[in-house]
């Protein structure tokens, strides 16, 4: 059997238990993968750094013991049958946009389309339990920056994330979607997500820092948040509680230099917390794709003539219902106590605005999505 | 020294006659009962010889058989003290045996010989018509429900053994003022605001819709479905003669009358078991409480806590209106055709108002996985509850009380029953064309719906049942309007898991 190729090694190394991402990069800064995989295995003596960490019992232990259950030949045979791509940091083939990162992978793992990160990339992130307002937002800001032709990086995470990632889908326009997971490859987490990993798999990018097989841990989420921020031009916070996740996707990027917008949201919505802590504190704030596209230079200025709204304009009647939901969500009793119609009259109005695209309705809650009505 | 006398014992919601031969003999002294009796049963001969000894009454050392026929059946619970008691006197000579014919007896003895109420009085009674019935004056209402004038009635056994000998008149049955009046239904004018919740209360009972509330901890849902009752219109007699039968087979108290004329309103809490709800046992079959609910409500709160082999046993009844309970020894089928009423929370948090909630998509929907979707489907109605705000309290005055939409609600009834001979919720799918006609406007809406994939096609033919009921409840005409849709679309909440990133 020939022996497997450097990658392989390297691959292996980013799956060892009680592996880090600063053991790893200091592994394969002093050693070649396939002399490191000698270290880990103590065939071969450490240098440097790596030599207090492989003494420690428990390490070294766990390095072996995983290593024995689990080979490069093995790994590398598994990435082959999932057409997974493997690059060690300073390959060939390595992503430009992380190779000066402080905290980059030392090991990427890729399925899909490698040249969209030489694109224009915008981060979109958010709560996984987003308002039927807030997926509005999503969908149409992903949507109008993907027929821009902007690629747009999210986490593949239930919420925000996966609704940017189908609305980039659904335009069908220049821009791809980029999906950088927590877990390996082929363990799809959440399972709902299976057709969305796949889908972005065929029809853009999917990226993870560890090997096919790796469980979804929590701690892995976060250090995922990093990647996100790393390889976007701009990070996008839709919707975020006040310790939401995606914050830390927000900080990465400021740690970072990355821009960061954030959609705005009423004081009472505590979905919109989050985001709004960012704008009081001097994220730039993204109303619509047009805002992300200047923050891009891909648009010299705001025109207010650009954006055209294909909804039909409501009858004079149902914009006194539709400004009441632009304060805050109602039912239909309190749209009918509000405005001081009866129930039909609520009931019609507001089957004429759902039906024209200006609200939405959720488990008998009726909000505003969109642009607001001029 | 032999008798026989005429009894029944109970099976399911249905009495069974049974015939009590009693043989006194010469021999050594012995007490025997043989015909399947259970264990209550077989305890009856200690009851019954005290009983006889402390009314005065003789029990000479001799040998007693008493056959319980016919004897391949089960015989279950105390009834039988009484005939047995009777058809040893009549046997023993102490009562003449001419006496008891044309009688039947029911009824449990205590050791110093007072009469005592069973369950199943009255189909007990119904089973051994045309015989007059002997019950305990406690006993009497049940009874008397059943057969109308001609129950007699006593309080011990020496006064039944006084009446049989023509030595003393039988006791006078028990006067009307013993029995209180059953407190009236909450009435709907208490609640505030929430017009949504009050049509779908009135839409499910005009059109026997059943529903679904959706809504936070504190939002009404409990209130809003105890009101339901009162808008249900009074049992039809036959009805009321299955509700009172169930009643009573279940021991549960009977209202003054004896009959049960009132919807009954059934609310079990969510750590019932199977048994409990359908009914069961492994002797007598006792009713379970979607047959105590028969001709009512069924309100099930917290729909999602119960366990989901119980609500899935619920699917058959809701179907077909009856329950068929079968075991080894013995089947039986009981009346169940109830409205269910359920409440649920949107999610486990308790939710509100969007962005209040705090569970994400994963416990969402968890929490409504709990419910099963063919149970889901068979609510033609889904309503959201919201608390109510401080405007819906100072300003939303109560509504209108029970009394005026009860009235619509049995218009509406009656409009149904005259044009289909049922209630709008059981129009077959294939007959929903000629019955409830769409106007133009309202064709395009549901196609504009179906389209958008916001309606599958069983959800299609639900909202066209509901937009019938809510026509009917405004008097419109044979045509259904697109208001009429339009509220049906209404009540009938996307629950989110289902409405977010897939279609309903």
């Amino acid at each position: 059997m020939s022996s497997p190729p450097p990658e392989a090694y390297a691959a292996a190394l980013a799956g060892l238990e009680e592996m880090s991402l600063h053991r790893l990069g200091t592994l394969l800064r002093n050693h070649e993968p396939e002399q490191a995989w000698a270290v880990v295995l103590g065939k071969a003596p450490a240098t440097g750094l790596i030599e207090r960490v492989a003494v420690q019992p428990g390490v070294r232990a766990a390095w072996q013991r995983s290593a024995e259950a689990r080979g490069p030949a093995q790994v590398w045979a598994r990435c082959r049958q999932l057409g997974v791509e493997v690059m060690s940091h300073g390959g060939p083939r390595y992503p430009a946009a992380l190779l000066d990162d402080r905290l980059a992978p030392p090991v990427l793992f890729a399925k899909g389309d490698l040249s969209l990160l030489g694109g224009r990339r915008v981060a979109m992130v958010g709560t996984r339990n987003a308002t039927a307002a807030g997926r509005e937002t999503a969908r149409s800001i992903a949507g109008d920056l993907a027929m821009a032709g902007v690629h747009i990086v999210s986490g593949l995470a239930r919420g925000i994330d996966g609704v940017a990632h189908r609305a980039v889908l659904a335009a069908e326009g220049e821009g791809r979607p980029v999906g950088i997971v927590a877990s390996g490859l082929d363990v799809v987490y959440p399972r709902e997500h299976s057709d969305l990993w796949a889908a972005v798999a065929n029809c853009g990018l999917l990226l993870s820092e560890v090997p096919p097989g790796t469980r979804p841990d929590a701690y892995r989420f976060p250090l995922r948040n990093r990647i996100v921020a790393a390889l976007s031009e701009v990070v996008v916070v839709v919707e975020s509680r006040e310790r939401g996740g995606s914050l830390i996707t927000a900080s990465e990027a400021l740690e970072r230099g990355v821009p960061l917008m954030a959609v705005p949201g009423p004081p009472s919505n505590r979905a919109s917390g989050g985001t709004n802590n960012l704008l009081r504190d001097g994220a730039a704030p993204a109303i619509d794709a047009l805002d992300v596209l200047t923050c891009l230079a891909l648009k010299p200025f705001r025109s207010a003539f650009e954006v055209v709204d294909q909804r039909p304009r409501p009858r004079i009647g149902d914009i006194a219902l539709y400004r009441e939901l632009r304060l805050e969500p109602r039912t239909i009793d309190g749209v009918a106590l509000a405005c001081d119609l009866s129930l039909v009259e609520a009931a019609m109005g507001l089957a004429r605005l759902e039906q024209a695209g200006w609200v939405a309705e959720a488990d008998g809650w009726f909000e505003c999505v969109g642009s607001p009505l001029r | 020294m032999l008798a026989a006398v005429r009894s029944a014992t109970l099976l399911g919601v249905e009495g069974r006659p049974v015939t009590v031969e009693v043989h006194v003999a010469t021999g050594l002294p012995a007490f025997q009962i043989v015909g399947l009796p259970d264990e209550a049963c077989r305890e009856s001969r200690d009851r019954v010889r005290a009983a006889v000894l402390s009314s005065g009454l003789l029990w000479p050392s001799c040998r007693v058989t008493v056959n319980l026929a016919p004897s391949n059946q089960r015989k279950g619970g105390s009834g039988l003290d009484l005939p047995i008691a009777i058809g040893f006197l009549a046997a023993n000579g102490q009562i003449p045996v001419e006496s008891i014919e044309g009688l039947g007896f029911v009824g449990e003895l205590g050791l110093d010989g007072t009469m005592r109420r069973v369950p199943g009085i009255a189909p007990m009674v119904a089973a051994m018509q045309p015989s007059t019935p002997v019950v305990a004056a406690a006993g009497f209402r049940e009874a008397q429900g059943v057969v109308g004038d001609g129950v007699k009635v006593g309080g011990t056994l020496r006064e039944v053994v006084d009446a049989l000998n023509v030595e003393a008149p039988w006791p006078h049955p028990p006067d009307e003022e013993l029995v209180d009046e059953e407190p009236p239904p909450p009435d709907l004018a208490d609640v505030r605001g929430q017009g949504a919740a009050r049509l779908a209360l009135e839409v499910a009972a005009a059109g026997g819709h059943h529903l679904l509330l959706v809504g936070p901890p504190g939002s009404g849902k409990t209130m809003l479905a105890q009101r339901i009752v009162g808008l249900l219109p009074p049992l039809a007699p036959e009805v009321s003669l299955q509700a009172t039968m169930v009643h009573s087979a279940a021991g549960v108290r009977l209202p003054s009358g004896g009959l049960v004329r009132r919807a009954p309103f059934r609310a079990p809490h969510h750590s019932s078991s199977m048994v409990s709800l359908v009914g069961g046992g492994s002797a007598t079959l006792r009713p379970g409480e979607i047959s105590l609910a028969h001709g009512g409500v069924l309100f099930l709160d917290e729909l999602g806590e119960f366990a989901p082999v119980v609500l899935d046993g619920l699917r058959q009844p809701l179907e077909e209106g009856v329950i068929r309970l079968a075991r080894a020894r013995a089947s039986a089928s009981l009346p169940a055709r109830f409205l269910l009423v359920a409440a649920t929370n949107p999610c486990p948090c308790g939710g509100g108002a969007p962005g209040s909630c705090e569970c994400d998509d994963g416990a969402r929907l968890r929490y409504l996985r709990r419910l099963s979707g063919p149970l889901l489907d068979r609510f033609d109605l889904r309503v959201g509850v919201a608390r109510p705000g401080v405007d819906d309290l100072l300003a939303g005055g109560g509504g209108e009380p029970t009394v005026v939409v009860a009235q619509r609600v049995a218009a509406a009834r009656q409009r149904s029953i005259d044009r289909i001979g049922m209630l709008n919720s059981a129009i077959p799918a294939g007959s929903i064309d000629a019955l409830a006609p769409l106007h133009p406007e309202a064709r395009v809406r549901l196609r504009d719906q179906l389209e958008a994939e916001k309606l599958t096609g069983r959800g299609y033919h639900r909202v066209r049942r509901v937009a019938r009921t809510i026509a009917d409840l405004e008097g419109a005409g044979d045509l259904v309007l697109d208001e009429h849709v339009v509220l049906a679309l209404q009540l009938r909440v996307r629950l989110s898991v289902t409405s977010r990133d897939r279609a309903a």
